[in-house]
């Protein structure tokens, strides 16, 4: 039985050429979208499932309150590991963490480490990495101990065991006592570091204060369920805390659960989170354009089923069941599937390279051979055949035998009302997607040209330290030295994101209000180069910079730059500020240069708050504007200045607009995403759609042999067979608006500053899609219309 | 074997009601070969349709076998037509996609018989239909002769007691109609039962009996020779 119904299925699937193809096409373009969102999705859902103690752990956020502003962050200071592990019992042990960039030297070899993590030694303990040599215990238990990956430790030490020997680390080449090897961190972690040494190498071991918050804290929990009961003794210990201090300034801590992070934590870790919502979205696409091939599997097997109707005829006749009709066509879809399944591996296995590179990862097919993973797919193919097969084998296993044989059977309405739905669904699904686009990709468009107030062109950013620091003025004056270098400054935050949190007062405000504030150390060349607008006042000048270059404290004094947001907060105009006296933090005293137009110096998801740009003589990056011209022959000039006076580190860079759209990756990630499956959703509507209208036409062809004989011209025939179709995409187009609209807004409503949904962006994709349909359907009708009609009478 | 009494069919369509069937009294003994005649559109399918129990009547009774059969439900109607009805067409009705020999292979499939009891099965009535050499072939690749004695054959294979045909010989040129009379014939002798619709008075002479019908009643019966 089983044979003769495989049999059967295969005759049938290779006579129909055609539908065979389309339907392979679809279900395996379907799986193959489906099995690559899959691979990502697993990778995504599983971060930091290796970690056996990752439920017990909270990552500690710090709340700090002042007067009715409040902000939340990802960073503690030093005090709260050690406080919180004697105060609160549920507390087992607790772990502080940095990660920084340092330049590591072995011998000759000498390598920019970027990924290089401080750590607490209860770090074997709370996490799960395996430590291949060394003693978990005593790893990290000393000042200038440090624990390499293996394949760090391989790039350093070849295949020698590195335990033992000393690494020069930072740049002043301190020695640093090689204790361990450990395991690569794997990619579905939150934290990928390659080097890991002390925490005590720093020297902040301090209970001090609270506020000078640079560090990241895990607690490891005595029990899992003790988050809540935790989270409330936290709460009212710092009640207690505050209430005992008079400084505005309040902080208290709220808990984050660690497997909870990747996924869900608006903060970031150590490496970028991704957001539930975008594995949503692309969950949902995948299931979006798998419906869209079951549909068209559904609307091809019934619109044909008037040819399968003999056939099911006959076998009901002779004595076939209900049952077993249905059971063999449902077996014809599922051996369809099975072979899209095959196929479509073969597939992702291709176009894996390209999907790594699109979502920034390493996905291997590898991850999808478990046991688990493998029967999950087969049950959801064999679902999909079920799904896709089910109907039409309703359909046709319904058939009246006696109506079909004596030749009375036409294709009366049978499922018509079901295939118009569907194919109405289809272009919904479509439509909406390309909404979605269009809304995503204006607003990438919107991000990428928004004047942001200052000018992110041409500008080479590059890393600073101490011992650049010293030769700064030479390398300036090399660089600026050819006419293409237009000005070189430094700053402690690149203006794509400042963050550095202050507090402003100024003489006249009662004692101890303080206001808060976002300030970026930078020099006199920072307003030049990157082109912020002065409205009033005046530019840094050189000897503003002397001012603060004074070895004690006291002699020091400063000067301010504020945005209009911060002026207004101190109660000025951009006038009246100018030369008047303020403090940044508890001391500064200095004075206001000029006030400068609000630009945008974070995401554009949030909204512009007041900034201080103030003179010191320390920062983190060098930026400089170049002309643009000749942008190789400039960097490689610039390069070999930088090897001159550097030798200590290779000569890195980026650019300025490269800063900028890396904060924007999770959405130009997603934009692109969209883009790609929007264009297969479309495609495989096409598809199903152009199945079913050179099905019509052929179904047509005796009826169009009349109406031609009768004198019909061309396009009445393409107008009677388009018709309808063009119809269904209309209602289509009408039904998606109102969720694309509705779902646009959603997304949007995460940024501040974001596009309005434009009427134009609805006609746009509306008439995209008619006209596809139309371009589909008429090819079919032109074909028809064309044909000799004699031919299609005679064959009747 | 058959006993219908007062068999009514009605179809009715959005705009008339036909009477199909009206008050129509029959019945066929173990071994009989009935040929039913009448003009287009008496009622001849609609009568063979139902005794075949592909389609159930509006009223009136069926007797097959002594059991009444009236108002069976379609799964009832199917496993009793598997095993003891064979179909022949005037279209032949072959399936296009299976081979001669699986063509009739199917009905024992349907009723579960082994593969090796199959093989043995079909080759011998495909010996006996003289078709055994176009095994393999497809139904398009055989002439109207060979594919009517293909379907001859599938209605043979599981052995039932009822054979209905309805025009057999319809697409047939005389020759090729006469072998299949013959075969049929054949049948016969071997105790099948058949009923067959025709409007051939040549190939009517080949039954026992000829029930002429007329406006979905019979009006005569011929009693041959
Ligand atoms: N599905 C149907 N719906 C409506 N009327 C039908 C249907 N099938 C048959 N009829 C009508 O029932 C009557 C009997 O039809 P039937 O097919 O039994 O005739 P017939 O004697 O076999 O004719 P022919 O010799 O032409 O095959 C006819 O008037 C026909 O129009
Ligand atoms: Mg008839």
């Amino acid at each position: 039985m089983f044979r003769n119904y495989l049999k059967t299925a295969i005759r049938n699937l290779w006579r129909n050429k055609t539908a065979t193809g389309i339907n392979l096409l679809g279900l395996t373009t379907g799986l193959t979208c489906c099995l690559l969102i899959g691979l990502y999705m697993q990778h995504e859902l599983s971060y930091d499932d290796f970690q056996s103690k990752g439920k017990r752990i909270a990552r500690v956020i710090m709340e700090y309150t002042f007067g009715a502003d409040v902000t939340r962050g990802n960073f503690t200071s030093t005090k709260v590991a050690p406080t919180f592990s004697r105060t609160f019992s549920e507390v087992e042990s607790a772990i502080r963490m940095t990660q920084t960039t340092k330049v590591v030297q072995y011998g000759d070899k000498s390598f920019v480490e970027k990924k290089f993590m401080y750590a607490d030694s209860t770090f074997f303990d709370i996490f799960s990495f395996k430590l291949l040599e060394g003693d978990p215990r005593q790893a990290l238990m000393y000042p200038k101990n440090v624990v390499l990956t293996k394949s760090v430790a391989k790039k350093y030490f070849n295949n020698q065991s590195p335990v033992g020997k000393t690494l020069k680390v930072g740049t002043d080449g301190v020695d640093y006592l090689v204790t361990g090897v450990m395991e690569d961190c794997p990619s579905n972690s939150q934290m990928r570091f390659d080097m890991l040494a002390s925490f005590s190498t720093l020297g902040v071991n301090q209970e001090v204060t609270y506020t000078n918050a640079n560090y990241t804290t895990y607690l490891l929990l005595k029990d899992k369920n003790s988050f809540d009961g935790l989270q409330t003794k936290i709460d009212n210990y710092f009640k207690e805390e505050n209430a005992k201090s008079n400084d505005p300034f309040k902080v208290t801590f709220i808990l984050e659960r660690f497997d909870k992070i990747h996924l869900h934590s608006p903060y970031e870790g150590f490496e970028p989170n991704n957001s539930i919502t975008y594995i949503y979205i692309i969950a949902a696409v995948a299931l979006l354009i798998m419906a869209i091939a079951c549909f068209t599997y559904i609307n091809l097997s019934t619109a044909r089923s008037v040819e399968r109707a003999k056939e099911v005829g006959i076998r009901k006749v002779i004595g076939a069941m209900k049952g077993q009709i249905f059971g063999q066509f449902v077996g014809e879809s599922i051996l369809l599937t099975l072979t899209s399944l095959v196929l479509s591996i073969g597939f992702v296995m291709l176009l894996l390279p390209w999907f790594n590179d699109l979502t920034n990862k390493q996905l291997s097919i590898a991850s999808l051979a478990t046991p688990f993973v493998i029967a999950f797919t087969l049950i959801i193919v064999v679902c999909i055949g079920l799904l896709a097969g089910s109907y039409p084998a309703l359909v046709l296993s319904a058939f009246q035998p006696i109506r079909v044989l004596k030749g009375s059977f036409k294709n009366t309405g049978t499922g018509l009302l079901l295939r118009k739905s569907l194919i109405v669904f289809q272009f919904v699904i479509s439509v909406f997607l390309i909404v979605g686009t269009f809304i995503i990709q204006s607003q990438l468009h919107y991000i990428q040209s928004k004047k942001l107030g200052y000018d992110r062109e041409h500008v080479v950013v590059m890393p600073l330290d101490m011992k650049i620091m010293k030769v700064l003025p030479v390398l300036k004056s090399e660089f600026t030295a050819g006419s293409d270098v237009l000005s070189v400054a430094r700053a402690t935050n690149l203006p794509t994101h400042i963050y550095g949190g202050y507090s402003m007062n100024r003489p006249g405000l009662p004692e101890g209000t303080e206001i808060m504030v976002t300030a970026n150390p930078v020099d006199e060349e920072f307003v030049k180069t990157v082109g912020l607008e002065i409205i009033a006042g005046s530019d840094f000048t050189r000897q503003d910079m002397e001012d603060v270059m004074h070895e004690e404290q006291e002699k020091k004094i400063y000067h301010y730059i504020l945005n209009e947001s911060a002026a207004k907060e101190m109660g000025w105009t951009p006038e009246e500020a100018i030369g008047k006296k303020m403090f940044l933090g508890d001391m500064r005293p200095g004075y206001v240069r000029a006030v400068v137009r609000d630009f945008h110096f974070t995401s554009l998801h949030n909204p512009i708050k007041p900034l201080v740009l103030f003179t010191e003589d320390w920062g983190r990056y060098i930026l400089a504007k170049i002309s643009g011209k000749d942008i190789p022959g400039t960097l490689a000039r610039m390069e070999s200045a930088w090897k001159k006076l550097v030798p200590h580190r290779p000569f890195e860079f980026s650019f300025l607009d490269e800063e900028y759209n890396n904060m924007y990756s999770a959405e130009l990630r997603i934009g692109k995403v969209l883009n790609i499956f929007a264009a297969i959703a479309i495609l495989l509507a096409c598809l199903g759609l152009f199945g079913l209208s050179s099905y019509s036409a052929q179904q047509r062809m005796k009826e169009i042999g009349i109406r031609k004989v009768l004198g019909a011209s061309v396009a009445h025939i393409i107008t009677i067979l388009s018709k309808d179709f063009i119809k269904l995409a209309l209602i289509a187009t009408l039904i998606a608006f109102p969720f694309a609209w509705w779902m646009g807004n959603k997304w949007l409503q995460d940024f501040t500053y974001r596009v309005n949904v434009s009427w134009w962006i609805f006609l746009v994709a509306g008439s995209l899609a008619v006209i596809i349909a139309l371009v589909t359907v008429s090819i079919q009708a032109v074909k028809a219309a064309l044909a000799n009609p004699v031919k299609s009478l005679r064959s009747e | 074997m058959i006993k219908i009494k007062d068999l009514e069919k009605i179809y009715r369509t959005e705009e008339v009601e036909t009477v199909a069937l009206n008050k129509l009294s029959l019945e066929v003994k173990e071994g009989e070969f009935v040929a039913v005649m009448g003009p287009s559109g008496c009622g001849k399918s609609t009568l063979l349709n139902i005794l075949g129990l592909l389609d159930d009547p509006d009223g009136g009774s069926f007797m097959f076998n002594n059991i009444e059969v009236a108002h069976f439900n379609e799964r009832k109607r199917a496993d009793l037509r598997k095993h003891n009805i064979g179909f022949v067409f005037q279209s032949f009705n072959l399936i296009d996609e299976l081979t001669v020999f699986e063509n009739v292979e199917l009905p024992l499939i349907y009723t579960g018989v082994k593969s090796a009891e199959r093989k043995k099965r079909v080759e011998e009535v495909l010996d006996k239909m003289q078709i055994m050499h176009r095994r393999n072939h497809y139904p398009q690749q055989l002439s109207g002769g060979q594919q009517q004695r293909v379907a001859v054959a599938r209605a043979v294979v599981n052995r039932p007691k009822l054979i209905l045909a309805d025009e057999p010989t319809g697409n047939l040129d005389s020759s090729n109609g006469n072998e299949v009379m013959q075969l049929l014939t054949d049948l016969n002798e071997q105790g099948t039962t058949i009923v067959m619709v025709t409007h051939s008075e040549h190939d009517a002479r080949y039954s026992h009996r000829i029930i002429r019908m007329l406006d979905g009643q019979t009006v005569l019966e011929n009693i041959m020779v």
